[in-house]
């Protein structure tokens, strides 16, 4: 357990940059941004029943009011999406250097001078693409989404509505980053498949590993289908690209199992608000749990991880 | 007393290139041996091959373990010294010295603190910023903390100017070996290290060339600085080598015995270059 700590330490320290700093920055970006826009501009849109409603000099009071509330105690969340998408590159390039890295500049021999397994290594590894990166994502998507979200309801105010009781009392505002939290499982089961598949390549290919990692199942896919359409076969030429090549590929993408599984966003949409609320969406992620292919996916991806720890303990580098 | 490391017909194959021929050797505990051989003569897969970082043929007991299915354990009574540029370029030596204390039970913080404290290394200073003495310097202070009972070291001083050279081996003798512990070494520089020794391992094409603790070596080998009217005799009895300096033949002689040499000339214990040499050229192809 004390090891598995240094190990995670030892990944902070080389990766704190990109892996740290990066998302901080980019909300630190973010924050200015959207503080530049309400300073500058003068009118906030919603989008509200009735179409969008520019506020100006208003009040808002009565129904409008608690629909407001609500749609911003459950979506302000939203402001950190583009943390979100940056997290699976992130997690992306991490897996791919992770076990590449340490042999190209051969400090994998003072690694392996130590008395640490290859499987905590690869294991310390993964962790910290399935769970240590995204929390730290989520946690400065939080900070970011509470800043934006409080500087919306000042702006607000100095437009003559004060929503900041209404907010601060409203169960969705502190639900909502704790159903962002509570989704981290559902990430790590479907972004098993990705990371398993990169871990494994990042531990086997002498060089060039972005290339394996991503042209090898893309050609194997195209040479699929382009084999089914040139022999005419029957059956469906792309199930290897879809079921396959996408699942190890963009697993790591938050939100990539509403792709994967049946269970479609858009489903959730209420039909009397047009909104997709976040606890809708929190719902259904967790239903994709229900589906077969996710735990085929996570079973591969485990494999794959085991590969990963066989080829570090005896792969040989001439 | 058992043996640290004992080898029996350990074979590696690359392809059908034998790097390593059914060797088989002891190593003792308490000794220093000098494991020296030409480039690719399997002086770094013999040292692989006890570290369980290679795959091989037949048996290899290191410390009673066995290095292929027990190297996690090994590892905590063996260290290594693998090349000088296996430190990763973003560590501090702070972060090296916390990481290495958390996760090695036998390693003693005061030990290496010490250690740096007496070089030009800063707790803040990374990796990329030192010279490659500097990184050795870090490197054998994280590793001369440890209570290994086994060291295994190299070409350790590669790519070292002279002085970063001595030192390293003079910090070896005096802050970390004893009675208990056992070196191995391999390198080119053999002259900086022949006075520290114990024990040659002469190693040529995958086999083993001589095997011998340098007490045997001075009984066994003798080189005569053979005056010109002996030549003749001296060369009837076969010498290994011949060599002039001076005008003087100097012979290096296997076996032959002392009373017979000392009519020829001055008599010395050759020194472990010039064995290494002669035993390279008997069998030269």
């Amino acid at each position: 357990m004390n090891t598995m700590k240094w190990l995670i330490k030892r990944e902070l320290w080389e990766h704190k940059g990109s892996l740290l700093w990066v998302p901080a920055i980019v909300a630190a970006l973010l924050v200015l941004m959207v503080a530049a826009a309400l300073m500058l501009g003068h009118n906030v849109t919603f989008d509200g029943v009735n179409g969008p409603t520019t506020l100006n000099e208003v009040t808002i009071e009565g129904r409008m009011r608690v629909q407001i509330v609500q749609g911003m105690a459950q979506m302000y969340m939203v402001a950190a999406l583009p943390l979100f998408l940056m997290l699976g590159f992130l997690v992306f390039f991490y897996c791919l250097g992770a076990l590449h890295d340490e042999r190209r500049d051969r400090s994998l021999l003072f690694w392996k001078s130590l008395p640490v397994s290859d499987a905590m290594t690869v294991l310390s590894k993964a962790l910290l693409a399935l769970a240590v990166t995204p929390l730290a994502t989520i946690a400065i998507a939080i900070a970011l989404s509470v800043l934006v979200l409080l500087m919306a309801a000042l702006s607000l105010l100095v437009h003559g509505t004060n929503l900041f009781g209404d907010l601060l009392t409203a169960p969705d505002f502190y639900l909502t980053p704790l159903r962002v939290v509570a989704l981290l499982p559902v990430y790590m089961l479907w972004a098993l498949p990705t990371v398993g598949w990169l871990l494994l390549v990042s531990s086997w290919a002498r060089s060039k590993v972005f290339l394996w990692a991503v042209g090898v199942p893309l050609l194997t896919g195209s040479l699929l289908i382009w084999f089914g359409k040139l022999l005419n076969l029957g059956g469906n030429n792309a199930w290897f690209m879809e079921h396959i090549v996408t699942r190890i590929l963009l697993g790591v993408a938050p939100g990539s199992w509403f792709a994967f599984s049946d269970i479609h966003a858009d489903t959730m949409i209420d039909e009397a608000t047009q909104r997709i609320a976040t606890a809708d969406l929190f719902a259904a992620s967790w239903a994709t749990l229900g589906s077969l292919s996710l735990w085929l996916g996570v079973a591969a991806g485990l494999a794959m991880i085991a590969g990963a720890v066989w080829m570090r303990r005896w792969r040989e580098e001439n | 007393m058992n043996a640290i490391v004992t080898a029996d017909k350990v074979s590696k194959y690359y392809g059908k290139q034998a790097a390593l021929d059914a060797i088989s050797f002891t190593i003792a505990p308490g000794r220093i041996v000098g494991l020296i051989g030409p480039n690719g003569s399997g002086k770094t897969t013999t040292l692989k091959a006890m570290l369980g970082l290679t795959r091989f043929d037949g048996e290899l007991t290191v410390l009673g373990m066995n290095p292929r299915t027990q190297r996690d354990a090994l590892m905590r009574e063996v260290c290594f010294i693998a090349d000088v540029a296996v430190l990763p370029r973003w560590l501090k030596v702070r972060d090296a010295i916390d990481f290495v204390a958390g996760v090695h039970p036998r390693f003693n913080r005061a030990k290496a603190e010490r250690y740096l404290a007496n070089t030009k290394l800063a707790p803040d200073m990374k990796v990329k910023a030192m010279s490659k003495g500097m990184i050795v310097q870090l490197h054998l202070a994280l590793v001369m903390a440890i209570d290994a009972r086994l060291l295994v070291l190299d070409e350790p001083t590669l790519g070292l100017d002279i002085l970063y050279r001595k030192q390293f081996y003079q910090d070896l003798l005096e802050e970390y070996f004893d009675d208990d512990k056992t070196i191995v070494i391999t390198t080119h520089q053999i002259e900086e290290v022949e006075h520290i020794l114990t024990d040659l391992i002469f190693i040529r094409d995958g086999k083993i060339a001589l095997s011998a603790s340098m007490e045997e070596i001075g009984e066994r080998y003798t080189e005569v600085m053979v005056e010109p009217q002996f030549a003749k005799a001296a060369a009837a009895l076969a010498p290994m080598t011949e060599r002039t300096v001076f005008g003087k033949s100097v012979m290096l002689f296997d076996g032959a015995s002392r009373a017979q040499l000392e009519k020829f000339g001055e008599l010395r214990t050759p020194s472990v270059a010039d064995l290494f040499v002669a035993s390279m050229k008997g069998t030269a192809q």
